[in-house]
């Protein structure tokens, strides 16, 4: 289970995330959605242990974030990624892999099965450097999943894709709901993201608007629709 | 410690496949090649031979180190390559040391290979095997391991020109220490004591500096070597500890 708990984050002076609470079941697949520059990379920062809250706390399983115990359960896309250019995909896999413990991460065989299921198997071993977008981000998903987390962190994980690629990812995403991971992951395309979620979070300007199941926030509506009206309801006021 | 090694070794991949490395390699080949053609115009004085190959041995190797190491951590932070490797089970201490470790095997691979170099010239030259001139290479190999401790640690905080600055200006004055202080002992006053102050403060990297024995065939001691040695580690171990209290601080 993930709990977030009084959440907040301080850059020059400006709340951008501001005393954020919400939980996440485990097994659950939960989308954190909002507007570029809601704060939901903030977010998704703090609780992969790459920056620290300024004031709450994260905690997963019971322990912190960044905690190395529990680094070794998760797995974390950052948006857009950016690569070791010189390296070739399965290099880099490797590397991530043997930041590990567990044995399985080393494991070639593993790292090749995985970069047949993103499907950038035939790549494996040109550099990086000549990767289009699309295949960056597929081995950006590989190597969240190196190591089999419990937890996987997408940052924006659709973004870059073509319609083919976007669903071979969603495909990848409901295989992991079915294997009891939880997946949290961030996105502003809210079409693929009704699709995924069990929970959705809304955030805007730093606050949360909403945490708890899709259907419930949607209402009847589509999601994009129910996101739309609850952005300009409080843009209103 | 498994992580620094497999950081370590990343690090290394990375820097021994940049072009710009065997830019300045083949540069620094060409420079040691011509080494030869300076034995004949020094008329068999294999001396400057020695002093001409040791000391572009040292600026190439201070070039490669400032290449590879300015820009290490900050273009990592800017282009959030990083982001994997802090998500994944390391601390940033381990960052930072498989970072200098990995550095420190690329540079030593470089110098190694213009060492090769530089001992076939003089072989060929002198019919010999220049082994203080090995030890002079030695020696500069400590230097480079604490130049990049010293920029490590300006990367922490700095973009890659103000690193770059910073770490030359204490290069070079690092060198010029023991001449100012002995001009400093002639003026007396608060000069000295400024001077002496900056002395003990600042590195004396002269003393990494064996190449004029090196070609005039004089020995150091055991004890000099190994102080040498102990002052390098413990220079180096001081930046990279600060390197990482910085690097700790730092918002990614």
């Amino acid at each position: 289970m993930i709990e977030i708990s009084r959440l907040t984050k301080i850059y020059a002076g400006r709340r951008v995330v501001d005393g954020l609470s919400f939980s996440v079941q485990k097994g659950r697949v939960f989308g954190f959605l909002g507007q570029n520059g809601a704060g939901k990379t903030t977010v998704i920062k703090v609780v992969v242990g790459i920056s620290l809250s300024d004031e709450g706390c994260v905690r997963i399983e019971g322990l912190p974030a960044g905690d190395v115990a529990i680094k070794e359960k998760i797995g974390f896309m950052p948006e857009a990624p950016y690569f070791y250019a010189r390296l070739t995909g399965l290099e880099f896999l490797r590397f991530c892999g043997d930041l590990f413990r567990n044995r399985r991460s080393k494991d070639t065989a593993s790292h090749e099965e995985l970069l047949k299921e993103v499907g950038i198997y035939e790549a494996r071993d040109k550099r990086i450097s000549t990767y289009s977008k699309g295949m960056k981000q597929r081995l950006g998903f590989a190597q969240a999943l190196v190591n089999d987390p419990d937890y996987v962190f997408l940052d924006e994980p659709l973004d870059g894709l073509d319609p083919i690629g976007r669903r071979e990812i969603k495909e990848i995403i409901k295989r992991l709901k079915t294997r009891g991971k939880t997946i949290f992951f961030n996105s502003h395309i809210l079409y693929d993201t009704e699709e995924l979620c069990d929970d959705v979070g809304i955030i805007h300007e730093g606050k949360l608007l909403y945490s708890g199941p899709v259907k419930e926030f949607c209402a009847g509506r589509p999601l994009e629709a129910a996101f739309i009206n609850t952005i300009e309801a409080v843009s209103r006021t | 410690m498994n992580s620094i090694w497999v950081i370590a070794k990343n690090t290394f991949k990375e820097a021994i496949r940049d072009r710009i490395l065997y830019g300045i390699l083949g540069f620094a080949v060409f420079y040691l090649l011509t080494d030869l053609f300076f034995a004949r115009l020094a008329l068999g004085d294999v001396s400057m031979v020695k002093s001409f190959g040791l000391a572009g041995i040292y600026v190439c190797g201070v070039v490669v180190t400032v290449f590879l190491g300015a820009s290490v951590l900050y273009k990592e932070i800017e282009s959030r390559t990083l982001y994997f490797v802090i998500s994944k089970p390391v601390t940033r201490a381990e960052i930072v040391l498989g970072k200098f470790f990995g550095l420190f095997a690329a540079i030593a691979l470089t110098i190694s290979a213009m060492a090769a170099i530089y001992l076939g010239v003089v072989g060929y030259e002198a019919r010999e095997f220049d082994m203080l001139g090995l030890l002079a290479i030695l020696f500069e190999l400590f230097e480079m391991g604490f130049f990049v401790a010293l920029l490590l640690f300006f990367s922490s905080f700095a973009s890659p020109l103000t690193a770059t600055i910073y770490s030359s200006i204490l290069l070079f004055s690092g060198h010029l220490l023991e001449l100012v202080l002995e001009n400093a002992a002639q003026i007396g006053g608060i000069t000295l004591r400024l001077v002496s102050g900056a002395y003990y403060i600042l590195p004396n990297l002269e003393k990494f500096n064996i190449r004029g024995l090196a070609a005039h065939h004089t020995m150091i001691s055991w004890p000099v070597g190994i102080s040498v040695f102990v002052y390098a580690v413990a220079y180096s171990t001081l930046l990279l500890y600060f390197a990482i209290i910085c690097f700790k601080r730092r918002e990614l």
